[in-house]
């Protein structure tokens, strides 16, 4: 059976929430039904069928193709199958989450994989502010799976994080990993400034040294971490070839918090 | 005695008799598989046979770095006990004592199972606080600080409630330099086997024991019907011109790989042939009451 596709007609004149666009939601729906589903934000009704030009049986494969910036909420409380959006994704990209697996060839806006629980997020291009940071209405960032951003990744990313792992394959923003609970979040070029602010546990691993360091992380030394080897072995595992080594320089923080997380500089 | 022979080596018709017990594998890995193999013989040294050790362990095989979990050497571990609660005592024992305190050592689950053994999951607590938890790839890791860096464990190890203890192979020959070769020969084609150790000293037992004895709270006493400096006294096994006897004892993941062990080691022994010096294959049992699972010899190398 070929994917459900969802080929965006025109630019919308309003931002859509496609919340209810999910495998759980759609498998047992008729295609006239699908497209009466209300996708607008405004006063002005607007309808999936409005929007969209619908194609395709298969609900646990879902398309999206051409959609941009205003196209809010794809897999957002995503449980199960999967989502691949061709073209750009608006905020709250797969937002709390729980399952299922969400692949976005353009970038997406703010709060990709917001308090997300489980399964993964890969975004080819970059992502807004607050990445796997904290939904609305919630107390946590994000609570496990996979965010993969390939591009930049805004301020703030994984902010509150508890569980997880997040990987930024271009530059993050300032505040980077903020008040992390728990987690990993790996960044693989530049960060900018007070990474690790407040941060209790968890681990923030940087491939580049980042340029400036908050004064409340105390310095261990370069040393050996059996742990990056195993974060090598599974990246390789999942298809992911990301050069870790083993050795690290190792500051210890947020001192002005618990202090128990970490900030691994590759060595 | 039957007349089953492989290259001029009785094979008796008998049948070793087995026992079901709990198991559970572990990788043990390090900066060399040097290493790795002093952690694990430490690990499984004392743990010859349930009766006094606590436990049977034994090394199952050496791992090469892209069989293991974090792309170091490593050894695969196989402990077994005769019920859970003492495993888990065992393991967290043994792997505390022998694997936590081996230089640049970690340790990793080695068997999924329905039931899980705590590993790292107690042996954080050696952590005093400043213990780290990892989920990566959907497995629990705990990062423990110690005095060359981090011992990393996984939190939970599978075990398996369907293993075997007890396979046997005895062997009866004309001098002990042809017995102790032949079980030398039978070990190293049993090593080769999948899921099975041989707990005792480099895999042989030399003094099989029978079930109760003349003297009160000794539980085991020697095989006398195997003993060839008794031949004259008790109901002896032996014929006249067996010189030594020596044993080979198989504890398995599965009945299988029991059954599969047994067959290797029965060809090793036979390999040199009667000219050789070694007469008899047969193995031990109680009758056939007290253990569930019983391996025929000529049904095995069937």
């Amino acid at each position: 059976m070929s994917a459900l596709v969802f080929e965006l007609k025109g630019k919308p004149d309003q931002r859509l929430d496609l919340s209810p666009l999910t495998p759980a939601r759609l498998k047992d729906l008729k295609p006239k039904d699908i497209e009466a589903l209300v996708v607008g934000t405004t006063r002005e009704k607007l309808t999936v069928g409005d929007a969209f030009k619908v194609k395709g049986k298969d609900a646990s494969a879902l398309r999206f193709v051409g959609t941009d910036g205003r196209c809010d909420k794809i897999g957002g409380g995503l449980t199960e199958g999967e989502i691949l959006v061709e073209g750009d994704a608006g905020a709250y990209l797969g937002a709390g989450m729980k399952g299922g697996k969400i692949e976005v060839t353009g970038s997406a806006g703010v709060l990709a994989g917001a308090s997300m629980l489980r399964g993964s997020i890969a975004i080819a291009g970059d992502a807004g502010e607050r990445a796997g940071g904290i939904l609305v209405g919630e107390t946590l960032g994000m609570k496990g799976g996979l965010l993969a951003i390939g591009g930049n990744a805004g301020a703030m990313v994984g902010e509150r994080m508890r569980r997880g792992l997040v990987i930024v394959g271009g530059d993050a923003g300032d505040y980077a990993g903020a008040r992390m609970i728990a987690g990993t979040i790996l960044f693989k070029r530049k960060v900018g400034s007070y990474a690790g602010y407040g941060l209790r546990r968890g681990s923030l691993i940087f491939i580049e040294e980042p340029k400036d360091l908050l004064p409340t992380f105390g310095d261990c030394g370069v040393l050996e971490f059996d742990y990056l080897r195993l974060l090598e072995c599974s990246f390789r595992e999942s298809g992911k070839a990301i050069k870790l080594g083993d050795r690290a320089r190792r500051l210890m923080g947020d001192m002005s918090v618990l202090g128990k997380g970490e900030m691994l500089i590759l060595a | 005695m039957s007349e089953l022979k492989i290259k001029g080596v009785t094979i008796v018709e008998t049948f070793a008799e087995a026992f079901p017990m709990v198991g559970t594998r572990i990788i043990i890995t390090a900066p060399s598989l040097e290493w790795a193999l002093i952690s694990a013989r430490t690990m499984t040294g004392f743990a010859t046979s349930v009766i006094a050790c606590g436990a049977e362990a034994g090394i199952e095989r050496t791992l090469t770095p892209d069989e293991t979990p974090d792309g170091r050497p490593g050894v695969a571990v196989l402990l077994f006990t005769m019920d859970t609660e003492k495993l888990q005592r065992q393991l967290r024992n043994r792997v505390g004592q022998c694997v936590l305190t081996s230089p640049g050592s970690a340790c990793f689950a080695g068997l999924e199972g329905e039931k899980k053994l705590k590993l790292g999951a107690s042996l954080r607590f050696f952590g005093d606080g400043w213990q780290m938890s990892k989920l990566i790839g959907g497995r629990r890791y705990w990062r423990i600080p110690v005095m060359d860096g981090e011992f990393v464990c996984e939190a939970t190890t599978g075990l398996t409630k369907k293993a075997v203890g007890g396979g046997n192979l005895l062997v009866l020959g004309k001098s002990h330099a042809a017995v102790l070769a032949a079980c030398e020969r039978a070990v190293k084609a049993i090593s080769e086997v999948p899921g099975v150790i041989t707990p005792f000293p480099g895999g042989i037992v030399r003094s099989g024991s029978k079930v109760g004895s003349k003297y009160k709270g000794q539980i085991a006493s020697t095989n006398d019907a195997y003993c060839p400096t008794l031949k004259a006294a008790v109901n002896t096994e032996l014929p006249l011109d067996v010189e030594a006897v020596l044993e080979i004892v198989i504890d398995g993941l599965t009945k299988e790989s029991i059954a599969q062990a047994m067959r290797c080691g029965i060809h090793a022994i036979a390999e040199g042939g009667a000219t050789q010096g070694v007469t008899h294959i047969t193995a031990g049992n109680y009758g056939g009451n007290l253990g569930p699972h019983h391996f025929h010899l000529k049904e095995i190398i069937a």
